[in-house]
């Protein structure tokens, strides 16, 4: 019954895959009137080396990941640990929290970018005139990144809760009530005892989100084309901006086998971490099951 | 256990203020598209208005959008149906098998989850152009099964193992075919999971914008692409943009609420 995807699935998007690293090795530009494509070898890694903006846009990309999935699990966990009990608010807002995640990508950024513009934006001008942010969170240079993480992390924040709130309720109760019993308190109770337990699906969360983050291009193409400068440039859009803008075709596929590689060192540590939690996993359940 | 009353009123309090954070943009869409035009751009921001249809008869009449409505649901249907009849009985197999390497092919999956779309545009392109299916319903769908089943089979196969083996193997035994304990036992177990997978499909599908940039002609534009079109032409407000987006997001926004329940239950399954 695997046959027929994986044939599938193999031949379309695996074709991408060899087409691009084939490509990376040839000069090939559309702009180029004969459009011939010429055999430069490693060149365009060595470019991509040299370039302060491919250097630039991949460090980007690592403060967006890093920033943008350690705040939506900080604030994933809170709500999910807010929202844990089963009352009528709880559930209604956690039906509620399903909007941001719903929402189209292209009409967050577009969204924010209205709300956060200094002239007339509902958040914009009240910072520009109360808080000093005269240009706009995304128009300026020091604060464009973080315009770009907090609305990845009012878009997805919901979605790591949802994950969360879901293992939390799938946990046995028994040992809450032993901890109550033994009069352990709030605090002592979460952090000893509900975030152990909640590991495998924490990873998974974790996942799912480092995952996209690696993704991100919608909320930039929408909020600031990368911009100021080159400071919300992230590696997805500068293949984006190289190959689609620039239609230099060789030097996109280059850039974009780096972000593939980038990705990959990543579900290599993931796929590690979670082969390793299924086996605790396992030696919990055997002493659980001895005791 | 029960809370002291003051812990339950702040975690109600601090519940409130996380609400008014999240659902602050879905409000001012809401309340932008009723503005009047002039109020759009008053500074300091106008929160009280008398509220006007202007914005959405102002869409309606100069785009087409019972048209791209049209287009994206066919497209999400489209993509969803056929990434759910390939994905499932491929994430029962892999859960089911004695196998390790077909188990751990499950991977695969996952890897093309991560291959960033931007890295297959040209590519896809160009197959597509060959294929002679640019601009047609079919393009569009075959990337986006591409993508969405691989999330159902890694997603499922999981749910499939957390279905208990017994009720199957006795379907087994009392002379039930292998796809009779598919369909019949395991397939209503799993239901949760299945309606929160489908769910993610058309999500993504309906959500996706660079594809359906790439591969959809006027005819086939999507909601999202149609939308970037409204912002780009220089003569358009936020008031109509505002319009455009809500119609974007109002289906999709439903279809979730409304099967909530699924949702959180069907994760459950799936992250263990």
């Amino acid at each position: 019954m695997v046959a027929p995807i994986a044939v599938y699935a193999i031949a379309i998007s695996f074709y991408p895959i060899i087409y691009s690293l084939a490509i990376s090795f040839f000069r090939y530009r559309l702009t180029d009137p004969s459009q011939t494509r010429s055999f430069i070898g490693l060149d365009n890694y060595v470019r991509a080396i040299n370039d302060e903006g491919a250097r630039t846009a991949v460090i980007n990309t690592l403060v967006f990941v890093v920033g943008a999935v350690a705040l939506e699990f900080a604030l994933g966990l809170g709500l999910a640990l807010l929202l844990w009990r089963d009352t009528r608010l709880n559930k209604i807002a956690a039906a509620l929290l399903l909007i941001p995640i719903s929402l189209t990508p292209l009409v967050s950024g577009l969204v924010w970018r209205a709300m956060l513009n200094a002239d007339f934006g509902s958040i914009g001008w009240y910072l520009a005139n109360f808080l000093g942010q005269r240009e706009g969170l995304t128009a300026q240079s020091t604060t464009a990144m973080l315009a770009v993480i907090i609305v990845d992390a009012w878009q997805w924040t919901p979605l790591v809760m949802l994950v969360l709130l879901a293992g939390l309720k799938s946990l046995p109760v028994e040992p809450f009530e032993a901890a109550q019993v033994d009069g352990a308190g709030r605090w002592a109770t979460v952090r000893h005892l509900a975030v152990p337990m909640l590991a495998p699906t924490i990873v998974l969360a974790l996942l799912i989100r480092t995952m996209d983050a690696f993704k991100l291009f919608d909320v930039v193409f929408a909020m600031t084309q990368g911009g100021p400068g080159l400071t919300t440039t992230v590696l997805n859009f500068d293949v984006y901006k190289q190959g689609l803008v620039f239609f230099d075709m060789g030097y996109a596929a280059a850039l974009s086998n780096i972000l593939l590689v980038m990705i990959g060192i990543f579900a290599v540590i993931y796929i590690g971490v979670a082969g390793r939690q299924r086996r605790e996993g396992l030696r919990v359940a055997a002493v659980r099951a001895r005791a | 256990m029960r809370e002291p009353r003051r812990v339950a009123l702040a975690r109600s309090a601090l519940v409130v203020a996380a609400l008014v954070f999240f659902l602050f943009p879905f409000f001012w869409l809401l309340q932008t598209s009723f503005k009047p035009p002039i109020d759009v751009f008053s500074a300091p921001p106008k929160w009280t208005f008398g509220p006007t249809l202007a914005n959405y008869a102002a869409t309606f009449r100069d785009f087409d959008v019972p048209l791209f409505l049209r287009n994206s649901t066919l497209i999400a249907l489209g993509s969803t149906a056929l990434s759910m009849a390939l994905g499932v009985p491929a994430a029962y197999a892999i859960a089911r098998s004695r196998s390790a390497g077909l188990r751990s092919f499950a991977n695969v999956f996952l890897i093309i989850r991560m291959i960033p779309p931007v890295a297959m545009l040209l590519p896809v392109y160009l197959l597509m152009r060959d294929l002679r299916v640019l601009g047609t319903y079919q393009a569009v769908i075959a990337i986006n099964t591409v993508l969405d089943s691989a999330f159902v089979v890694w997603m499922l196969q999981s749910t499939f193992r957390q279905v208990p083996t017994e009720i199957e193997d006795a379907a087994l035994c009392d002379g039930c075919s292998r796809f009779g304990a598919f369909w019949r036992v395991a397939l209503p177990l799993a239901r949760p999971g299945l309606i929160a997978a489908a769910l993610f499909c058309v999500l993504f599908s309906w959500n996706d914008f660079i594809f359906a940039l790439l591969l959809t002609s006027p005819s086939t534009k999507t909601l999202p692409v149609a939308l970037l079109a409204t912002f780009s032409s220089q003569d358009i407000g936020w008031g109509e943009l505002a319009v455009m987006s809500q119609v974007t997001v109002l289906p999709v926004v439903a279809v979730a609420i409304y099967l909530n329940r699924n949702l959180v239950r069907g994760l459950t399954t799936g992250a263990e």
